[in-house]
């Protein structure tokens, strides 16, 4: 008999939620979510490939951090001209700050 | 409680067939996410986007959620499959037990009356909270093993 043609989803919880309180997420928070996206290591895979893998995966979330503090603070040093340019050097010097 | 499981619509199974939904990247249709308190009952049979039991507005969440972003089907071995990149609701103040998937623009030509059809309801397992702080919905990887929605 042909199998039937099945379209479906997983029974488990399928999306994971992550939330803050009072601060957005870190820069390593990100990162975090972001390697998920960019390498899956099998639980199966030989044991030899699978250390490799995440150590190659800690590896590429620690530089993704890195950058994404150096988008932060060019970013910062952006906003910060533009509320010197409207005029307000007291935010400017609040955002610098962060 | 009233989320306790991920349910496809039924409907939406017999919109794909009638070309109703489209999950191209940039040019497909606009597929929406919208939180829920754990007050609803979805289930297979649920058709339609509902304001009933939506958590209010909050912070970048608006009523009716947030756009999400297509991942293009596409197919890996004899599995297709479609996904999205996550979704954040920033500065938002948020309690919800699930969500709902669903197609804002579906083509109704293929299938005249079609408003905010379903796609899917997901349950996150519990009440998740932000309190003035981001709200991330983190989607599976788009692979044939763990996209949101595959065909096998």
């Amino acid at each position: 008999m042909t199998p039937a043609l099945r379209i479906d989803t997983h029974n488990s919880p399928i999306v994971a939620v992550h939330t803050t309180s009072g601060r957005g997420f870190t820069p390593e928070e990100v990162a975090s979510r972001c390697v998920e996206k960019l390498l899956y290591v099998s639980d199966s895979a030989p044991k030899e490939i699978r250390d490799q893998a995440l150590a190659y995966k800690a590896h590429i979330e620690k530089i993704i951090a890195y950058y994404m503090k150096e988008a932060i603070s060019s970013h910062v040093t952006t906003v910060y001209n533009a509320l010197n340019d409207a005029g307000r050097p007291d935010l400017a010097e609040l955002i610098r700050r962060l | 409680m009233a989320f306790t499981a991920n349910f496809v619509s039924t409907s939406f199974k017999t919109e794909l067939l009638k070309g109703c939904h489209d999950f191209t990247l940039t040019t497909g249709d606009v597929f929406k996410l919208a939180l829920y308190d754990n007050t609803p009952t979805f289930t297979a049979a649920t058709t339609a986007y509902t304001a009933t039991g939506e958590v209010a507005a909050s912070g970048s969440y608006t009523a009716g959620g947030g756009t999400l972003t297509n991942v293009t089907a596409v197919n890996s071995g004899t599995t297709a499959f479609t996904d999205f990149a996550d979704i954040t609701f920033t500065t938002a103040t948020i309690s919800a037990y699930g969500c709902m998937i669903y197609n804002s623009t579906p083509n109704t030509t293929s299938s005249a009356g079609l408003t905010n059809p379903c796609v899917a309801t997901l349950w996150f397992n519990g009440a998740k909270t932000s309190t003035a702080g981001d709200f991330t919905v983190v989607f599976p990887a788009a692979d044939a093993t763990n996209a949101v929605i595959r065909i096998a």
